[in-house]
């Protein structure tokens, strides 16, 4: 029978292994949980406003009209860019001792995190079983505060690349992570294991061409104290479906999250983020800002499950959406699961066209309608913009 | 200047202009007085070309030029500025960013090079003082937050760094303090000069013993009922609109 899951288990068997013996074994009960799962599809939740059957075909480009970066350009300095290629990576400078970055091969065995997935994220359960390239990145407790781009370089854009990088940060580190494509086809899993009162910014940084799909997952455990900031901007692409999973895992950590996503042409992007408040006194803020043109459709969510007795949880969901054309979609969920009975939530999500009256008096000043409109789109943005 | 001849305007699907015709020459200040939902604002919106403000009969030329057929930035950059009556919000756009874009895009629409960030912020200083306005409205976004007054203050100001041809201003003596009043009327007779012209709505003669009308007009259902000097103010002030139906 064709399908994704059976192509992924052929590649799965093709593909050579020199591994060491635990790694084959993780492999093999993700093989064998692939094996016992359906292809996805358009009844899962997670798949329900995305076309699946853009992770197969490739895609005519037609006329590009690439979206507007929100974000201050990439080429700020980073203290060590990771550019990782077909044959592995490369690092711009050497690393000092208190950080280790290692191909995700060579990972030890008690560094390994299972993820949990299940039917809604076979897509990324497919990820265990072929990834082959991606880094481990280490940093210490001694480290200075740090900022690392990961920069993916593939020669072969037609090609799914399956990567997995996992990122450790120790006790007090502060470290700004960049993780950039512009340009690919990629399914992704990063894990972030963010140590007590470490603070990390993260920026995902994905520009697409309308033929080009991208699959992420993305888990942040957090421990006491910790802080997140996760800024995502999202443009373009006949697929981007990224999930968020944050978990608290200590007490008095924050976990901030700010996502653009702007789509047109026929482009559909996915911007999940699900936090799970599993203790006490945690805090979460999620705003999403996404712009549909054209025939394009974006799906965002935010959904915070508070476990019982996770008390004084804290948590804001944000999502507004702008819809440019008649023929684009959105879909925006707020959710909220809670089981604790002292809890601090507030959400909201709107949908609608730019605003008329701005937009007049922005014109009646001088300024013509489509500067007017990039104008009014900037700012709206810019409310995501949590860096 | 500006003559209007003969209009009928719809706002939506009903219709509020019916039938109004006025002419502004060149140096003219024009006051506009009538009861609540005359149309009032409505002509302002048409003039400066409001969506879902439509003209379906009548003309209206401006410097020889049909104002009806140009688009709401033409008409701004051709020297018609409106002081709304309800200014909006807009989050998120710097007040001095838009001022900025504003003035360089009319600049652009003339012909005219754009002025530099350093130009434009030595200008606005200055303008900043010789209107008395306060300058820490300029560094938050357009009209957030900004209280009734400050919001009209806000539309004088940028009257002020725009210099139109032709200022409408609807009601934007509504809602000020005594001081307030006093600053705003200072920033209209400062840019008062043979060559620009005003249409001041208002419901209160006070407005008009600081900026002196050359006319008052009556606007009531739709057209103008009745023109006279600054004494019809006065009088329209003791009497009401009550003879309207009589
Ligand atoms: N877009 C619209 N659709 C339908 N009716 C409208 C629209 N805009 C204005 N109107 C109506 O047109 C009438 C005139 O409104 P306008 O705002 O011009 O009055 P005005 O003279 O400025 O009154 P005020 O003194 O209260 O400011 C009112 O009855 C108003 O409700
Ligand atoms: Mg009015």
């Amino acid at each position: 029978m064709a399908g994704l899951i059976n192509n992924w288990l052929e590649q799965a068997e093709q593909q050579n292994s020199a591994e060491p013996a635990w790694l084959q074994n993780k492999r093999q009960q993700a093989f064998s949980q692939l094996e016992s799962l359906q292809d996805p599809n358009r009844k899962l939740e997670f798949w329900r406003y995305a076309d699946v059957g853009r992770l197969t075909q490739v895609i005519d480009a037609g006329t590009e009209s690439r979206p507007e970066s929100a974000l201050p350009s990439g080429n700020e300095e980073h203290d060590l860019v990771v550019r990782i290629t077909d044959s592995g990576f490369e690092l711009s400078a050497q690393c000092p001792d208190w950080l280790v970055i290692k191909n995700i091969n060579e990972l030890d065995e008690e560094l390994w995190a299972d993820l949990s997935f299940d039917q809604e994220t076979v897509v990324n359960l497919a990820n265990v079983v072929l990834f082959d390239t991606g880094v481990c990145i280490e940093i210490s407790k001694t480290a200075k505060p740090v900022s690392i781009l990961i920069d993916y370089q593939f020669a072969e854009s037609n090609k799914w690349q399956y990567l997995r990088n996992q990122i450790q940060l120790a006790e007090g580190v502060h470290a700004k992570i960049t993780e950039r494509l512009h340009s690919g086809r990629l399914n992704v899993v990063n894990l972030f294991q963010v140590a007590n009162q470490t603070e990390l910014l993260r920026m995902q940084d994905f520009i697409l061409s309308s033929t080009e799909q991208l699959v992420s997952f993305n888990q942040f455990d957090l421990n006491s104290e910790a802080s997140v900031t996760n800024m995502s901007q999202h443009l373009g692409g006949a697929l981007q479906h990224h999930l968020h999973r944050v978990n608290f895992n200590g007490q008095q950590a924050k976990y901030t999250s700010g996502s653009i996503n702007k789509s047109y042409n026929n482009n559909n992007i996915v911007d999940l983020i699900e936090v799970n408040h599993h203790h006490k006194n945690n805090q979460s803020e999620v705003t999403h800002r996404s712009i549909a043109k054209d025939k394009s459709q974006i799906f965002n969510n935010a959904k915070a499950m508070v476990a019982p007795g996770a008390d004084q949880s804290e948590i804001e969901q944000d999502l507004k959406n702008i819809l440019l054309s008649e023929d684009a979609k959105i879909f925006s969920k707020p959710e909220l699961e809670v089981y604790a009975d002292e809890v601090v939530a507030a959400h909201g999500s709107t949908i609608g066209a730019l605003d008329e009256q701005s937009l007049f008096y922005l014109q009646s000043r001088g300024i013509a309608i489509e500067q007017a409109r990039e104008i009014m789109i900037e700012s709206f943005e810019q409310e995501a913009i949590v860096c | 200047m500006l003559k209007i001849n003969d209009v009928y305007a719809k706002a939506g699907d009903k219709e509020i202009l019916k039938g109004l015709s006025l002419e502004v020459k060149p140096g003219e200040v024009h006051a506009i007085m009538g009861p609540n939902g005359a149309g009032k604002s409505t002509l302002g919106n048409l003039l400066a070309g409001m969506p879902h403000v439509e003209a379906t009969q009548g003309s209206v030329d401006f410097l020889g030029k049909d104002l009806l057929d140009l688009e709401p930035e033409e008409r701004a950059a051709e020297g018609v500025f409106l002081a709304f009556q309800y200014p909006v919000e807009i989050p998120g756009v710097n007040n001095m960013y838009f001022l900025r874009t504003a003035l360089n895009a009319q600049r652009k629409y003339r012909g005219e090079e754009p002025m530099d960030s350093a130009q434009f912020l030595r200008m606005v200083k200055q303008k900043i003082k010789d209107m008395n306005m306060r300058d820490d409205l300029l560094k938050r976004p357009v009209n957030v937050g900004f209280s009734g007054g400050e919001k009209k203050r806000n539309e004088v100001f940028q009257m002020g760094v725009l210099e139109p041809k032709l200022a409408i201003l609807d009601e934007t003596d509504s809602g000020l303090d005594i001081d307030a009043l006093k600053i705003v009327s200072d920033g209209v007779n400062q840019l008062r000069s043979p060559d620009r012209s005003f249409i001041i709505i208002t419901h209160y003669q006070r407005l008009l013993d600081h900026i002196e009308p050359d006319f008052v007009h009556v606007l009531a259902d739709g057209k103008i009922v009745k023109s006279g000097t600054k004494k019809l103010a006065l009088e329209l002030e003791e009497q009401g609109y009550g003879w309207l139906n009589q």
